[in-house]
Order: C-alpha cells, then structure tokens, then sequence
C-alpha cells in the first residue's frame, strides 16, 4: 500500500523513496509517540505500567503468528510452544550458568550480559525449534497444517517441556527465579518501570526487524507464497526454504518474547503456556487484521484493554453479583468469543482496515476517493 | 491562503548580444552541478539532471549535429512527448546556430509533412518508433531531410535505414569532434547574435494552414524579461513541464523563463500520469490552457456529487464563503473581517486539502492563456485561493503580451500589457502590439507578413477594447463575435464557457449570430454522464446512444437553464441538440491547442445547423469521424433536438 503524500514531496532517490517516514509531520508524530513512550507512560504506576507489559508481551507473541498467519499463509495454532521454548531456554540459562566455573559463564555472569545473551540464545532456538515443526509445512498446508501446529503445543508444551525440561535440575513444575537474576548489564530488572523499558526496547526492535523483513526480498516471496503457493513456485520462489525461513523468524520472535516474559514473571511453569494462548494470539491478529503490522498492535491493544476493562466491570458488579468474579475466567473466554464473531461478520478485515479507511476519509477530504 | 508575489527585484538585464545559448552557457557556469536543472520522473523516483549534465549533453548533441552537417540557419524539428532529450536536442540546434521547430506530437501525417517541407528541415528529432514512422512515411515529399534522430530505442530493433540515427550516436559524434576540437561548441555559441533566428513555430491557426512565424534570441529573451518583471521566479521553483513544446507557452516557461531564472524543470513520467506527477512536485508556477483548469474543476465537481454529505456540506459552505470572499476582492472591496475569518476556517477546513489534491499547494502564480476561460472557473480557483492570471499573446510576439496583475484581477479582462510592451486598437476595434518580442516575420510567407506586421504593430486579428481602468478586453476573434435577435454584440465563448462549468458539459458550441435566436451544440462528459447514467440504471452501450437518451436531455437542459439565468432574452440559449461524439482536433473541429473551429463546425454540421431554426424535434446526421490513427468511418444516427423553457 503506497502511503498518501502531500503535494510537494518528491524523491530523487530511492533511498528517499524507501524512508520509513517521508514527511515532517510524520517524524512529529513518531517524535510525539516516541516521547509518549519514553517518557511520559512510565511516570504512569504500576498497574498500568502492568498493563502496557502485558500488550508488548502480546503484541511480540502475536507479531510470528502475524508473520506466519498474516504474510506467508500458514496457519499455525501452536505458537505458545516457541514462546515456552524461549522462556524455558533463557530460564535455563540463567538458572544453570551461573552454577558453571567454566571462565565464559563467569564473565557472562559478571558482566551482567547473561541475560541479553540468553535472549538472543532463546530467539534462536524458539526459531530452531519452530523450524522442526515447520517442516510438514513442505508437505501440508492449511487445515492440515492447522492439525500439525496443534501438534507442536501439545509435543512441545505438554510432552517435552512438562516432562523432561522442568524437571532438570529437580526443581519440580515451576522454575522461580531468584531476585537478582535478570540483569541487563548493571541493571537490575526487578520493577515494572524496567519491565516496561525492556518491553518498549524490545517491541520497537522487532517490529521494525519484521517491518523491513516485509518490504526485502523475502518478505515479498513470503506475500506471494500466501497470495499463491504454485504461482510463487513457477515464480522460481523455492517455497520450502521460504515457508520454513518464516517459521524460523516467527519462532525467533516467540523466543524473544518467551524470554523478555520470563522477567515478569516470578516463576517459569508450562501453564503460563496453554494452548489457549496460541488460540488468544490467532485472535489478536484476526481481530486486529490479518497481514499488517498496525493489526498486530490494534489488536493487542484492543484484547488487552477490553480483557482489563472486563475486569473492572466485573469488580464493580461483584457487590450485587458475586458469581461474576467466580466465572471470570468464563466470561473472558465467552467475550474472546464474541469478539471473534463480531469482528468475522461486522469487519472482517480488522482494526487495521478500519484504521485505513479513517486514513483515507481524512486524506481524501473534502472527497470520497 | 492567498500569496503574492514574493516581489523580489531579481535584475533581468540583456547584454547586447546576448542569446539563448549564451544565457545557457552563463547559467552553466553560475549553477554547475551545484543545481538541479531538471528531473525527469523515471521508474518511480525524480531523476535530477544538474546544470553540468544539461550543458554536457546538450553541448554533444550540439556538435554531433555540427558533425553530421548542420551548419548555421538549419532547421532542426523536434516530435515527442516532454522529456529532457527533447529539450536539449532544441538547446542543442540553438547552440550550434540552428533553428528549432517543433510539432505537436499528435499530428497527423499531413500536418508533419507540411511543416517539415515548409520549415526545411535538415534533421528530425523524434523520440521513438511511432514519430521515425512517420519521418520514414513522409520522408520522400521533404528532399530536405538529412537525418531522423530518435532517441527510445523500444521497438527500432529491426529498422536498419541509413537515414536513421540514435541520439546517443550523435552524441558519441559530437564527442569525437570535442576531442578534435574542444573550443568549437564555446565558439559556436560566442558567435551567435541576439537578432539570430532561434525558433520557428507553427502557429496552430484557427483559419488556415500553418504559418511559421520566426522568432529570435532577442524576441525570447526580452519576453522572459518582460515577464519575469512582473510575476519574477525563483531558481529555488519547481516548474513541470508537460503540455506540447509545440507550445509556444511551454518555451516560455521552459526555455525562456526556465534559463532566465534557473528554475528547475520537472517531466513527468508518461503523459498519462501528467496529473499525478504534478501533484508529486507541487510546481510554483504553472502556464495551461483553459482545458486544464477546467479539468480539474469538473474532477473537484464530479468527486464533490459523490462525497458523503458531510463532506459535501462542508465543502459547500467553505466554497460559498470563499466565493463571496472572492468576489469582494475581484471588486476590490474591503473583506470585512468575519467573512475574512470564515475565509481561514474554510480554507483549513476544505481549501489547503483541495488545493493539495489538485496539486496546487505551492502555486504562486498559475497562468492561463489561449483561450478564453469561463468566469465561473476564474472564481473557482481565486475562492481557493489561487492566484491564477489570464495571459494574452500570439506565437507572433513570443506567446505574451498582456497579463493580469496580482491583486488587479478582472475575470472578464486578460490584464494589462506587460513592461516594454504597447497595446493599441484601430477603429474597427482590432488589437494591435508593439514589444521587443514581435517576431521577424512568417517564414516564406511575405504576404501574410506583410498584414500582420505594420511598422513594427503586430495585427492580431482578435478584437477587444480597452476599459476604464487600462485592462484590454478581448473579444475572440473578430469573426467570431456575433449579433444577437435585439442588435447587440455577443461572444459565443462567453456562453460556451459558462455553459462548460457544469461537470455533464465537456464541449459547447453556441449559434446565434444574426439569428433569430440562440441555439447550442453540447457535447456531453462521457465519463461523468456515464457515470450518472449507471447510477440511474440508465443503459448504454456508446457515446451516442447515451448521449441521445431523453434523461440525458433533460440533464442538460437543466445546466442550460441554470446559465440561462444571468442572460438577457435575447441571450438566453433557447434550443439545444447533444452531439453524438465529442469535438476533436483529429476531426478539425478543434485547432490542437484546443479551440473550437467554428467556421469548420458550422460547414461539417450543416444539417444541424438548419434543423436548430426549423421547427423539427430531430435531425439526420451522416458523416465521417476520424480515428487517430487516420482510419475514417461513416456515422448515420438521428439526433433529438429540444426546446428549453423560457
């Protein structure tokens, strides 16, 4: 979609061509938000600062599935498993590193990079690990594929992490991570103000890592490979490597935010994991609208904050319906619901569409195309 | 919001001597690579040209030409679309002392083969397949003809003619002849004279076949001055160029301004996308015809009919104040300081956005000349804004004489003469001028020479007057005026403009001299009506069936009555027949700048001329239509005709 320019502005290169933002009032908007981000949310307490944690939680869960569902068509229902297997490899890691003489471990441990490193370590083998689960991809695609991804949650989250990952070092289900532990450098990630820098850091990062993956050359073989697999194959697009480069950046990013979730966390259980989480991401992209970045984040706004808002409402309702909070889980369930369906029959295409066409009743002003 | 002139008093002094090449080279020297000269919209980014490029491959196209036997005099015509070669194939002649021709590209055949016999061509620049087509078709009748230059290679793979050569082997000639002799382009230049011969343009005529009027450095020059004096531009403009070279209004702007002031000159990508492009630039100056504003005015009215209603009431009021703003000013009347207010509101409410839509963001100075443009229009744009100005002139004196003033706007004048220039009318109301940018004279065609050019006044042949506060008014041209039923003088195209404002209407044709009464000839929008048609789930299947359907009819008479309105009796339009196809220049019936041939029209449309004063509800029509590419096919339909309410 070429953005809308004002009159007068033109390139003469293409690296002009290609800015990200073009215009002065873009960079004031990107200036304003920056400023928003920076400095004026974290004056905000804790429990908002909680708030905005758990939307850039989702916001990078559901940016793989986004990747996967959204720009390479392939259907997945088990990216929780990546984000297990991020937050379980940086988990161990800064469990077991520490406990190691070996001179690495020291440094890593000193130097207060082991966290960082775990990170990436984590975005690697969520990628690597997500690779593997890819591969039927080759073979299958849709429904079918839908079938194998299930498959990844419950191998990955239920068999494997569950039975043999938490149980080393005989901790038992939960690895609960010591104060002290996560640290970037010489800082300390023990409040929600740090969380939530981490989380900003973090969001910018891939969201403009996946950004730009869109406009190369393989984010257009992934486009096409959605659009039509045949058509990109004859296209000479070798569709495997393609579909199987997506899962690993989707479980790359999953691993990532396995990782940064770790910190927010006091303990490390596959229950933080369910399948129903994988379900919940599908439903921020499909709510937020498939294939755009803008959907990704509308659409975890839009779930986190009416998941919240449910919940005040529900605190507010308890003194004449005590039930209300008993059932909360099934009232969000019930709401995830209907969000769904409404979103399916009243806008299909998402926030994200709804936010363009605002775009364009301004930009087309005083005109209706 | 409105803008002046930025008023800065850039000196434009010509030395003597000083030409078109000259001025090239002094801006070279002061601009280098340092500046942008041009840019050329290309794969989807703006390609800029600096001052060093322009002179590098306008001084090899120069001596390549030298090398291939151009010698002083020579007359090197140019075809094709706006594109940078094309311009510096015409510095390039002018340099070496040649004289640059150009033609419309969508010329016929015909039309090429006369004005290259006339013009004695030496070398025909063409820019691709379809104009060394037509060079190779016509090359035998014009023994002149040395060489065919083109420039994009699409498609000339296989043409392997001696006479065909490729600019950029010109090119490669003219640098072997710089190693050879690395002064001569400098030489060449020094040794031309300001009373040289730079140009010989066709005029388009309205009457006859072409004439070729010869115009020098000097005339070029002191015209760029004269109107840089008035409206100066600044080096830091953007300019776009897209209408015909062959236009004597683009070498105003692109050759005789664009050298004077440096400004740079942008060309769009493909004709096509001439809108778009210009929209991307956001050009400070612009020179079109009528036809474009009003294109643009009926693309506003067509997307206004299909906005939502809020947008269509907002865009309502703020047009309704910027009118009323509009008027006060074109009356010089004090703008009383809550419509002035309401003016601001509604230009950032609804003008800022429109005006960036049309492109038009950044004009300064937007001109229009040619033709007459319709009041309506002028309002139009001066409500939002836009500082547009009539500007009157022939090829004959370099394109302008006369221009309005910023802040002296009368819609129904074309302004006042511009410095160093002299406006004068006979007895019988003949506009005469004197400047330095009267043309030598017409190129082997003394007689015509002789008629036009009396010691030293050019005869228009347009009639007009001058009025009260020293604005010339001009009427069309003097057999175009007519009588109405009650004796007084009317002008046609004052009605067919009016009548042109409303967005169904794309061509009139008004009858009525020395007539009982006044009867109009319309040729509806296809696009517009056919899409009001597909709203009404009218059915069609071509222009002539839609435009014969009764609906339709009553549609158009509708915008009749509403300019039926403002007219006296004896003025008011009483019948009307809708056209089956749209006037074109392919047909005759438009000159190719676009203006109505009314002495060709009346004798093609006899029949309906006759049927209009008889009492008849239809008329049988059997004629000829023009494809564009020569083929001709026989029409026969039966047109409505329809009497409006008085």
């Amino acid at each position: 979609m070429q953005a809308y320019l004002p009159c007068g502005v033109y390139h003469q290169q293409y690296s002009e061509d290609h800015a990200w933002w073009q215009t002065k009032f873009v960079w004031g908007k990107m200036i304003l938000l920056g400023v928003l981000l920076f400095v004026v949310f974290p004056w905000f307490g804790g429990y908002y600062l909680g708030i905005m944690n758990s939307i850039g939680y989702t916001i990078m869960g559901a940016l793989g599935v986004q990747l996967l569902i959204g720009f390479c068509g392939q259907i997945t229902l088990g990216h929780a498993a990546f984000i297990a297997v991020g937050a379980y490899t940086s988990a161990l890691m800064l469990l077991h590193i520490p406990e190691s003489q070996a001179f690495w471990a020291v440094f890593l441990t000193k130097s207060g990079l082991l966290y960082p490193v775990s990170i990436v370590a984590a975005g690697i083998v969520g990628g690597l690990w997500s690779v593997l689960f890819g591969l039927p991809s080759a073979k299958v695609k849709g429904f079918y594929l839908i079938m194998t991804t299930m498959a990844a949650q419950f191998i990955t989250v239920d068999f494997v992490i569950t039975q043999y990952v938490a149980q080393i070092g005989g901790r038992g289900q939960a690895f609960s991570l010591p104060p002290g532990t996560i640290k970037i450098g010489p800082w300390e990630i023990d409040s929600d103000v740090k969380v939530y820098f981490l989380m900003v850091t973090l969001v910018i990062l891939m969201t403009m890592a996946v950004a730009n993956l869109m406009r190369s050359k393989t984010g257009r073989a992934w486009i096409a490979i959605r659009d039509n697999d045949i058509a990109a194959e004859a296209m000479g697009i070798n569709i495997i490597l393609y579909k199987l480069k997506a899962f690993f950046v989707a479980g790359f990013i999953a691993g990532v935010a396995g990782a940064f979730w770790i910190s927010n966390l006091s303990a490390v259980s596959p229950e933080h994991f369910t399948w129903f989480w994988s379900l919940w991401l599908v439903g921020v992209i499909l709510i937020g609208g498939f294939g755009s970045i803008h959907g990704t984040i509308f659409g975890s706004l839009f779930m986190v904050l009416v998941m919240e808002l449910l919940q005040v409402i529900v605190g507010v309702l308890t003194p004449w319906f005590p039930s209300l909070s008993m059932n909360f889980l099934f009232l969000k369930e019930s709401l995830f619901g209907l969000s769904i369906c409404v979103f399916l029959i009243f806008e299909p295409n998402g926030l994200s569409y709804r936010w363009w066409q605002i775009k364009n009743y301004f930009n087309l002003w005083p005109f209706s195309y | 919001m409105p803008q002046g002139d930025n008023g800065r008093g850039i000196d434009y002094t010509i030395e003597p001597g000083l030409t078109l090449a000259k001025l090239f080279l002094k801006q070279y020297k002061k601009f280098g690579r340092n500046k942008v000269a041009m840019r050329e919209k290309e794969f989807g980014i703006w390609r800029p040209i600096t001052w060093e490029d322009y002179y590098r491959n306008v001084k090899y196209i120069s001596l390549g030409l030298v090398s291939l036997g151009l010698e002083p005099g020579d007359k090197v015509s140019m075809i094709g679309d706006n594109r940078p070669q094309g311009l510096w194939a015409e510095m390039g002649a002018i340099c070496a002392g040649g004289v640059g021709v150009w033609l419309f590209q969508d010329c016929l055949m015909e039309e090429v083969k006369y004005i290259i016999d006339h013009s004695d061509t030496k070398f025909l620049v063409g820019e691709g397949q379809e104009e060394v087509d037509k060079a190779l078709a016509i090359r035998g009748s014009c023994p002149k003809l040395k060489k065919i230059i083109w420039d994009d290679p699409k498609g000339l793979r296989n043409y392997h003619d001696p006479m065909l050569i490729s600019l950029e082997e010109v090119m490669k000639l003219g640098k072997k002849l710089e190693r050879e002799d690395p002064d001569l382009f400098e030489r060449m230049i020094n040794q031309g004279k300001s009373e040289d011969v730079a140009l010989l343009f066709y005029t388009s005529g309205t009457t006859s076949l072409p004439k070729g009027a010869l115009l020098t450095h000097y005339n070029m020059l002191s015209m760029g001055r004269n109107m840089m004096r008035v409206d100066p531009c600044l080096p830091t403009d953007d300019f776009v160029s897209f209408l015909p070279f062959a236009w004597i209004g683009e070498q105003m702007m692109s050759i005789s301004c664009g050298l004077m002031v440096g400004f740079t000159i942008n060309f769009p990508e493909e004709p096509d996308v001439a809108g778009e492009n210009i929209r991307e630039i956001g050009p400070h100056t612009m020179f079109a015809p009528p036809r474009m504003y009003e294109q643009m005015v009926r693309t506003v009215q067509v997307k206004h009919l299909d906005a939502a209603p809020i947008k269509r009431a907002i865009y309502s009021w703020a047009m309704k104040t910027g009118y009323r703003a509009a008027n006060l000013k074109f009356d010089k009347q004090p703008i009383p300081l809550s419509l002035s207010i309401a003016n601001k509101i509604a230009y950032l409410l609804c003008f800022k956005k429109l005006r960036d839509h049309l492109g038009l963001s950044r004009i300064r100075n937007a001109y229009t000349g040619g033709a007459a443009m319709g009041p309506d229009h002028f309002r139009f744009f001066h409500s939002l804004g836009v500082n547009l100005k009539q500007i009157y002139g022939q090829t004959e004196i370099a394109g302008i004489s006369v221009l309005h003033r910023t802040g002296h706007i009368k819609f129904d004048t074309v302004g006042t003469p511009i410095p160093e220039t002299e406006i004068k009318i006979t007895e019988d109301g003949e506009i005469l001028a004197k400047s330095p940018s009267v043309f030598l004279g017409y190129y082997k065609n003394e007689e015509a020479t002789r008629t036009t050019l009396v010691d030293g006044w050019l005869y228009s042949g347009d009639k007009g007057y001058i009025d009260d506060d020293g604005h010339l008014v001009v009427f069309d041209r003097s057999k175009d005026v007519m009588t109405l039923s009650d004796g007084k003088i009317f002008s046609p195209q004052f009605l067919e403009t009016r009548i042109k404002f409303s967005p169904y209407i794309k061509d009139a044709w008004i009858i009525g001299d020395k007539r009982r009464y006044v009867t109009a000839v319309v040729c509806i929008d296809y696009a517009v009506v056919g899409k009001w048609a597909d709203e009404r789930n009218l059915n069609y299947t071509s222009y002539p069936e839609l435009s014969q359907k009764i609906e339709v009819y009553e549609l158009v008479s509708k915008q009749l009555q509403e300019v039926n309105k403002d007219l006296t009796r004896a003025a008011k339009i009483w019948k009307f027949v809708n056209l089956y196809k749209e006037f074109d220049a392919d047909d005759d019936e438009l000159t190719r700048t676009r203006k109505l041939r009314r002495a060709f029209v009346e004798q093609r449309y006899q029949d309906i001329l006759t049927a209009l004063y008889q009492d008849v509800e239809t008329v049988h029509m059997d004629t000829n239509i023009t494809y564009e590419d020569g083929r001709v096919s026989q029409i026969k339909t039966d047109l409505r005709i329809l009497q409006l309410d008085i």
